[in-house]
């Protein structure tokens, strides 16, 4: 029998096209996981503030300024008078804290960008991990190394509980650490 | 079980085996959900067209955008001391709901205020507060507020409405007219004083106070019986015998709340088996009486010979603990008891049991007539009392305060007949709503227009809101600064705890602008330094501490009460000639009609409040609605149904009402409930339920609640009454004769208990299942009701409703058996339609630990956690509803709708409403499956805690919503593996049963079961 156009299409064009669209597909979509989760995002801040030179070089405590870490949900982002403490006599002739000022001043809300997110629906508590002894590298990456802050890891659901499975792998440096809670109350409601 | 047939029903119907209506039996019947026809919706309208617009350009300016934006967040400037976002912050003030002061917490979430409850420290509701106080905070979101001040429809500024209106004023004054500025009573001593300082400046000023529902009635006959208005709390919980005429004292009058915890402390099985006995005698079916151990029906009319009676008895039987005049003898020789059962065909054996009782429980016993009561029952009432030495069971130390004299409907005619001869110049509506209040036969609205100034003082817009004068809107009471004395021994503090949201002011600040003569006076803070000083002086300067002002102030602000030093009170002696005898008794036979209170919205003020119209009411079960509420032997006789329209007629008024069938009600009575039927209110309040305050008694001197020689007549109209009685039923027909065996509710007397320990679970079977048990190590969650104690006020469903963000669907949708609530209580009758025993019980998600719901569900979005909850995971939730079909409790609820935007055209949609909400809470869309979830943010909040402070979680700190509300303390929640928490007390107890245990699906909720407290002849 003769071979048609049509056994060609239908043996060799469409099961390649559909092979190659679904490697493709598949590549993309494991190539772009980490983009899409968001790693590697790092927005520009409306005020150019180095974590490298105040966490890192100077060694400020992460607690200084993130005062909520131990105490609730949020880490909270420091309201602009802890900013002040230091910069009302510090530096005051750069422009980057000049503009700081003007925001404490007129009393205008400074807009930072936010980098890390965990959906609404699920409730995450930094309190609980911090009190636990976590680091906070553990998940936002070497934050005294960073200029401009950008997200390093995954903050997917897997994310969580690849740690909350096995924190001895994530978490080395915590001898007596016990299993995270699993199950979906914990950070759902 | 005690009673192996008793049989429990749950409406009329289905007493008479007659056909539940399809749509409440089956909620899955096929064609529910085919309502749902798209020709029928609107078409385009312009909201809709909106939001496609917005959306679709929302949608193409998000392709364009960068999808890892996260937004901004944007800290504080300064952070203010003590507030951390993300953690709550409880600020103590106090309920402006009612006249009773209740200490109030109010907890506020980055400023806003989310939750009520009561304050634990304040010595009168010790922590709890009723249904309508858990609610009020929907208020202040309330879309319908106002915005801005109006003259006409027109918008005005503060500064022109002051001087124009002080203008009008003094000029008013000069000319000789009078002013008049009408409130309801006023608990606050330093407004009291402010409206005096405006009486002052506006010589021709007349005060009117007035309250729909009152106890001046009550008020009168204390003043005409020991010479002071001052009447005394009552030691409920040191009573043995309680009597109760017409009076729903648990959750309508006086404080209930405290009540109700006091009642119920004497229903604490825990505790003692030493049990008070209610004895309840009224002609309708009131929530107290639904508690009651021995139900009397007395007509209101024969209240009077009915208390005469009794005392003639008593006199009789020589059991006088004070020497009883010859005179009073004499006047009570008419009266017989046996005489008063045979007329009005009593069960002699109860009555019996009734003066047995209070014979030999003199001095720990009390008689106590309702508000709604004439004055010569009250006085008879407090003699009978002073016979029985009951008198001790007064609490004067809490007396209530006396907030002086009302208004009453015969003040209101001279007043109306004022307005009509132009003797007013000027109608101050200091937060009120007369035009409501008033019959409209009184035609106030009316009179208003021959009234050249109106002023209205309000939140939004009533009914007394005349259109073309000043409407200025005023601070919700969160926003405001106030005190309150409203009992002897306690005086109260209010503070804001948010900044107003619009552009009003708190009232006080208005008439002190007033009084100072000029607009530039005002500032947000002039009502504040006057409350202070006004402190100083009444308060402060009194007790003679030794702290400075300032210390005191913000110590009395913190705890939101000081407790005043004890007076020394008088003693009260009995006048006798205040004892005198009716000319002509009062009582009849032809139909008699009662009035009352709403048990939620109250007279109307709350009707705007989706959460509480939709509370069913604790008995009959409708929601939205009112309606008269008539005997089943009255509907058969008059060929009635529920949901007919009859006309009831009181003299040359009438009101069309739909009926509910109401059993226990006494034949030939109607009960219809007043605070419904408002027309000028926001979309919730709006066409619900049916004004009739045209029948409140206008005769004067009687009370207006009470009314005989009524007519009524059938319409042959009807109308839809939604009802949730039928909604979830735990028997469906099919499985009646399984509910029999199952004892879903298991009750005995206090004597059968005394004599079979175990009689509520000598029926339990041994279960064995049939997959491996799971353990639960650690924590693991339970609860427990006491059904002694629960008196079914539903306080528990709202403040589930505010703590789980439970949305309102309206009265179309309860129709449907759609309504969202958490917790349920349920309500089954046993006996006869005509004298029914009431038995309540609350109903929520079980958790149990072979749940059945979870097995079912195909996408796994109902499991089980490792500390017991089942939980909910409404992502995964697809809506295939498996899970509520094969509930055994009916305990989940579907989201039909987005509810949040489907309720009375997208009701919550607006900037200021979705504020309520807890964010601790998801906000559930359309298509997804809720329930209960033990507040499982407040365990969440618990295990953080413990956390943090390095400790074991402590079942006993988390405290859920409804445990949290419960007045009657029956809801106790905690770790059941804990062998000495109070949870698995209940547990182990021999009351303790599960609710269908034999179905193995191992319930974690324990009911303990319900002890009546008759005469062990009776069993």
């Amino acid at each position: 029998m003769k071979k048609t156009i049509l056994d060609y299409t239908l043996k060799v064009r469409v099961p390649l096209t559909i092979f190659v669209v679904a490697i493709s597909f598949i590549i993309t979509f494991y190539v772009s996981r980490e983009e899409r989760d968001g790693v590697g995002y790092q927005p520009e801040q409306p005020i150019h503030y180095s974590h490298k030179l105040h966490a890192g070089k100077m060694g400020i405590d992460c607690q200084y300024c993130h005062t909520g870490v131990t105490k609730e949900r949020h880490a909270l982002i420091p309201s602009v008078n802890i900013c002040m403490n230091c910069h009302t006599v510090a530096r005051k002739d750069r422009p980057e804290i000049i503009k700081l000022r003007e925001y404490y001043e007129s009393g205008k809300l400074l807009p930072w960008k936010r980098v890390h997110k965990v959906p609404e629906y699920a409730y995450f508590n930094h309190s609980v991990h911090v009190n636990k002894g976590i680091d906070c590298e553990s998940c936002h990456g070497n934050i005294r190394e960073m200029e401009v802050v950008k997200q390093v890891k995954s903050f997917t659901m897997n994310a969580c509980l690849d740690c909350h499975r096995e924190p001895q792998k994530y978490l080395p440096y915590l001898s007596e650490v016990k299993e995270g809670p699993k199950y979906c109350a914990a950070c759902h409601r | 079980m005690s009673k192996e047939n008793k049989k429990y029903w749950k409406s009329i119907d289905e007493y008479n085996k007659k056909e539940l209506p399809v749509s409440k039996s089956d909620e899955f019947m096929e064609g529910t959900t085919d309502e749902f026809d798209p020709s029928k919706l609107d078409g385009l309208s312009r909201r809709k067209f909106l939001a496609l617009l917005s959306a679709s350009t929302a949608f193409a300016v998000t392709a364009c955008s960068d999808y890892h934006d996260q937004k901004e967040l944007a800290p504080y400037i300064k952070r203010p001391d003590g507030l951390l976002p993300g953690k709550p912050n409880y600020y103590a003030s106090t309920c402006s709901g009612c006249s009773q002061a209740c200490g109030i917490l109010i907890k506020t979430r980055e400023g806003r205020p989310i939750k009520v409850d009561g304050n634990d420290l304040h010595p009168i509701n010790k922590g709890k507060i009723c249904a309508t106080g858990q609610a009020s905070v929907y208020n202040l979101y309330d879309p319908s507020r106002l915005q801005f001040p109006t003259k006409g429809k027109n918008k005005v500024d503060w500064a022109s409405a002051d001087s124009d209106i002080i203008n009008k004023l003094d000029k008013i004054v000069k000319s000789g007219k009078k002013i008049a500025v009408i409130t309801h009573p006023i608990n606050s001593p330093t407004e009291k004083k402010l409206l005096d300082e405006f009486k002052q400046r506006y010589s021709t000023a007349e005060v009117y106070s007035y309250e729909l529902f009152n106890n001046c009635n009550k008020k009168f006959a204390w003043f005409k019986s020991y010479g002071s208005p001052e009447i005394p709390s009552i030691k409920w919980d040191e009573a043995d015998i309680i009597l109760s005429l017409e009076s729903d004292f648990l959750a309508k009058e006086a404080n209930h709340v405290e009540a109700t915890r006091l009642f119920s402390s004497r229903r604490d099985i825990m505790k003692s088996d030493h049990f008070n006995r209610l004895y309840v005698a009224e002609a309708g079916m009131s929530l107290t009486n639904t508690n009651s151990d021995y139900r009397i029906q007395v007509r209101p009319d024969a209240q009077y010979d009915f208390v005469l009676s009794l005392m003639s008895e008593v006199v009789k039987r020589g059991a006088s603990v004070i020497n009883v005049d010859s005179s009073v003898k004499k006047k009570l020789s008419n009266y017989s008891l046996d005489s008063f059962v045979t007329k009005w065909n009593l069960d002699a054996i109860k009555v019996n049991y009734l003066i047995d009782d209070l014979v030999n429980n003199k001095g720990k016993a009390i008689v106590y007539a309702g508000d709604v009561l004439p004055a010569d029952v009250h006085i008879a009432v407090n003699l009978l009392n002073e016979i029985l030495g009951n008198t001790k069971l007064y609490d004067y130390d809490k007396a209530y305060v006396n907030t002086g004299r009302q208004a009453h409907l015969d003040d209101f005619k001279v007043l109306i007949n004022s307005f009509n001869k132009s003797e007013f110049g000027a109608v101050i509506h200091y937060d009120v709503n007369p035009a409501f209040h008033i019959p409209s036969s009184m035609n106030y609205a009316d009179a208003l227009k021959n009234v050249g100034l109106v002023v209205s003082l309000v939140e939004s817009e009533n009914e007394s809101t005349v259109s073309d004068t000043y409407t200025l809107p005023i601070n919700h009471a969160f926003e405001s600064w106030g005190d309150a004395q409203a009992r002897k021994n306690v005086y109260s503090l209010r503070q804001p705890v948010i900044a107003p949201l619009y552009n009003s002011r708190q009232r006080e600040a208005i008439l002190l602008t007033w009084i100072t003569s000029s607009s530039e006076a005002y500032n947000d803070d002039m009502y504040h330094q006057y409350l202070m000083e006004s402190c100083r002086e009444n308060i402060y300067n009194k007790m003679k501490l030794a702290v400075d002002f300032k210390s005191f102030w913000f110590a009395a602000l913190h705890d939101g009460y000081v407790e005043l030093n004890k007076q020394s009170t008088k003693k009260h002696v009995f006048d006798l000639t205040a004892f005198d005898l009716r000319k002509h008794s009062s009582a009849s036979t032809d139909f008699g009609l009662l009035l009352s209170r709403s048990y939620f919205i109250g007279d109307g003020r709350f009707a705007n409040n989706g959460w509480l119209q939709e509370i069913p009411h604790p008995i009959s079960k409708a929601a939205w609605d009112n309606y008269a509420a008539i005997a089943p032997s009255t509907a058969k006789k008059m060929d009635l149904e529920i949901g007919d329209v009859i006309k009831v007629s009181v003299g040359d008024n009438s009101v069309n009402l739909p009926v509910m069938i109401q059993p226990g009600v006494l034949q030939d009575m109607i009960t219809v409930e007043l605070g419904y039927g408002r027309t000028v209110i926001g979309d919730a309040g709006k066409d619900a339920g049916i004004n009739a305050n045209d029948l409140l008694n206008q005769q004067s001197g009687s009370s207006p609640w009470i009314t005989s020689g009524v007519s009524i007549e059938k319409t042959g109209e009807e109308y839809e009454l939604v009802s949730t009685q039928e909604h979830h039923p735990l028997d469906e027909d099919f499985v009646k004769d399984f509910h029999l065996k199952r004892g879903i509710i298991r009750e005995a007397t206090l004597t059968e208990y005394k004599k079979n320990p175990e009689f509520a679970r000598e029926h339990d079977e041994e279960l064995v299942s049939i997959t491996s048990e799971h353990k639960f190590t650690e924590t693991k969650w339970g609860m427990a009701i006491d059904m002694n104690k629960c008196v079914s006020c539903a306080t528990c469903v709202a403040s589930c409703d505010v703590e789980n963000n439970v949305p309102v669907v309206g009265k179309d949708q309860v129709a449907n058996g759609r309504e969202m609530h958490w917790i349920r209580i349920d309500r089954y009758y046993s006996g006869t339609p005509e004298d029914p025993i009431v038995s309540n019980q609350p109903m929520l998600c079980q958790h149990c630990d072979n749940a059945p719901c979870e097995n079912v569900c195909p996408v796994n979005a109902t499991n089980h956690s490792p500390d017991g909850l089942n939980q909910m995971v409404y992502n995964r939730c697809v809506g295939t509803r498996y899970c509520a079909n094969n509930c055994p409790y009916k305990v989940r609820r579907f989201n039909f709708f987005n509810f949040l935007d489907h309720f009375a055209d997208s009701y919550y949609e607006n900037e200021v409403t979705p504020l309520v909400y807890n964010p601790e809470v998801t906000i559930r869309s359309r298509g997804v499956m809720e329930k209960c979830s033990f507040c499982v943010q407040k365990i969440s909040e618990e295990r953080e805690d413990a956390i943090r402070e390095g400790r074991e979680i402590k079942g006993e700190n988390v405290v859920t919503a409804c445990q949290q509300a419960c007045p009657a303390d029956a809801i106790v929640f905690g770790d059941v593996n804990d062998p000495n928490s109070r949870v698995s007390q209940y547990k182990k107890h021999n009351l303790g049963y599960l609710v269908l245990q034999n179905l193995n699906v191992r319930p974690n909720v324990t009911y303990v079961a319900k002890l009546r407290n008759t005469h062990s002849e009776d069993t």
